[in-house]
């Protein structure tokens, strides 16, 4: 929270670059577990799952039409 | 930051002080920009990679101005889905992938890396087949040309700055500028400009599947997903604090805005093909044929702004996935380290630049296909992407009430969600029955 340091007001404003100031308590994940989702969310991940490894095979074979490498394709 | 023992006088704290002082508030706010500055601008502009010069121009190649509207569209988007990992950067001081391996568990931190791995490293090969392509006819040899762009581009992360990184790549970055000049040499109707930038319109004719690949490949390229992935690594690598969270907006709003005009610019120097009847191959081969019509700084610029492109998505791209890579293992992954401190993290970088380089070199690249099916596969997990974004925005356990998003960023991001899940479906449709659109 050092971005400006006003300790001597007649002086002005300190401006201190973020890589030499002093580090900050960020929001940490220790002991607080996994992301707390309901059944839900839960279902919508594993659809999603199925959704993504579908749609990546209909790109690949969508793909390889295009370069002439399926049977019959132009 | 007082230093309790020499806080006597103020000549002696400022000498053991680090920063600057400067007497007015506007300077404090300017100087503070300017220090936070660059993240977001290179992560939007780094988008405007090799795969989007060639997507842009040949959106404006074959349908003239007609898609411009879709740029000022995705603006907003690009905007909202960035400031999100800005924020969740700041709060967290960690990496994206970081985030999703401690907050989803193993399964979904492998798969998500995974992901992001594979579309980076095929996206990284369309990168040196543009340099290749670009520099080729410029009369250099793609044997020459990539080897050396390869180095040039490990020497930029070796040296263990981060900010030498950083600074180097905004001045890339801002080379982009000559993309405006280039628009203005190429004389389009400005009123035809504006008039498809602010009203939606399709090209003249039915809506053919190629016009559907091109725009989810042209949503594809402007909201990639690997700038979640690289701005909040980039946030935590340069520590950036909570007090700075609206000057990595400011930052990111530039970006975006800067990314988008210089968007507009490659799809309007497209468009100067279109209108003399020009068919697009690829953006060097227009480069070539516009010579006649525009002159040599035409094609000069457009060859050297795609070796600008793909230099700048390469190091961008390669850092996300060594930052990724590296926070999922557990390694030390960081600029700041030398190499033998953080060996595995500049392995990771190295061995994408080198591979990359290596398969382009392969003859018979098939490179317009590569390029566009690249954005689409990018355009089919960027949704999901998002979906992991959008609940981790929402993960008051860690993030507290502070940090979490308010109800209409949810709105904003699930109505984002939504639309690039249709997309997704569309290219689906298109592909599962192809005479659907023809």
């Amino acid at each position: 929270m050092a971005t400006l340091h006003n300790s001597y007001a007649c002086e002005g404003f300190r401006v201190v670059h973020p890589l030499n100031d002093t580090p900050e308590q960020k929001c940490a994940t220790d002991g607080i577990g996994p992301i707390a989702i309901t059944p839900g969310v839960r279902i919508s991940l594993i659809v999603l799952r199925g959704y993504l490894v579908l749609m990546t095979a209909m790109l690949g074979w969508r793909v390889l039409e295009l370069a002439g490498l399926l049977h019959g394709s132009k | 930051m007082t230093n309790p023992i020499q806080s006597g006088t103020a000549i002696a704290e400022r000498a053991i002080q680090p920063g600057l002082v400067v007497r007015r508030r506007w300077q404090q706010h300017l100087l503070t920009f300017l220090m936070v500055f660059g993240p977001g601008l290179i992560v939007m502009e780094a988008d405007n990679d090799a795969g989007a010069v060639s997507t842009y121009v040949q959106a404006g190649g074959q349908y003239g101005l007609h898609l411009l509207w879709i740029l000022l569209l995705l603006l907003p988007i690009t905007y909202f889905v960035q400031e999100m990992v800005a924020r969740l950067g700041i709060a967290t001081g960690k990496g994206h992938a970081a985030m999703i391996y401690e907050r989803f568990g193993k399964w979904w931190g492998h798969f998500s890396l995974f992901d992001l791995l594979l579309v980076n490293f095929l996206t990284l090969i369309t990168e040196f087949a543009a340099i290749s392509l670009a520099l080729s006819e410029m009369g250099v040899s793609p044997w020459i040309a990539v080897p050396i762009s390869a180095a040039g581009l490990i020497a930029l992360v070796v040296t263990g700055s981060y900010l030498r990184w950083e600074r180097t790549v905004i001045v890339l970055c801002l080379l982009d500028v000559v993309w405006f000049a280039l628009a203005f040499v190429v004389h389009p109707r400005w009123s035809a400009v504006a008039h498809n930038s602010f009203f939606p319109n399709l090209p003249a004719g039915p809506i053919t599947g190629d016009l559907i690949f091109l725009i989810i490949a042209i949503v594809g390229t402007t909201i990639a997903p690997w700038q979640l992935f690289f701005q909040q690594s980039c946030v935590a690598e340069k520590r950036l604090r909570f007090s700075d969270l609206k000057w990595a907006r400011l930052d990111t709003l530039i970006g975006a805005t800067f990314t988008v005009l210089v968007a507009a610019a490659m799809m309007i120097v497209g468009n100067c093909g279109f209108r003399h009847a020009i068919p697009f191959q690829d953006p060097a081969q227009v480069a070539q044929a516009l010579v006649p019509i525009a002159g040599h700084f035409v094609r000069n610029g457009i060859l050297l702004l795609m070796v600008n492109a793909a230099v700048l998505g390469t190091t961008a791209i390669s850092l996300a996935s060594a930052w990724a890579y590296g926070e999922v293992r557990g390694w030390p992954h960081s600029l700041h380290k030398k190499m033998w401190e953080a060996p595995g993290f500049y392995s990771i970088y190295i061995a994408c630049v080198a591979l990359a380089a290596a398969i382009v070199l392969v003859p018979h690249m098939p490179l317009q296909l590569v390029i566009v099916s690249v954005q689409v596969f990018a355009g089919i997990i960027l949704p999901s992407a998002i979906v992991f974004l959008q609940l981790l925005l929402n993960d008051r356990a860690l993030l507290g009430e502070r940090w979490v998003n308010r109800p209409w960023n949810n709105w904003i991001n699930w109505t984002i969600i939504v639309v690039l899940f249709a997309l997704s479906l569309l290219l689906a449709a298109q592909v599962a029955l192809p005479r659907l659109f023809s």
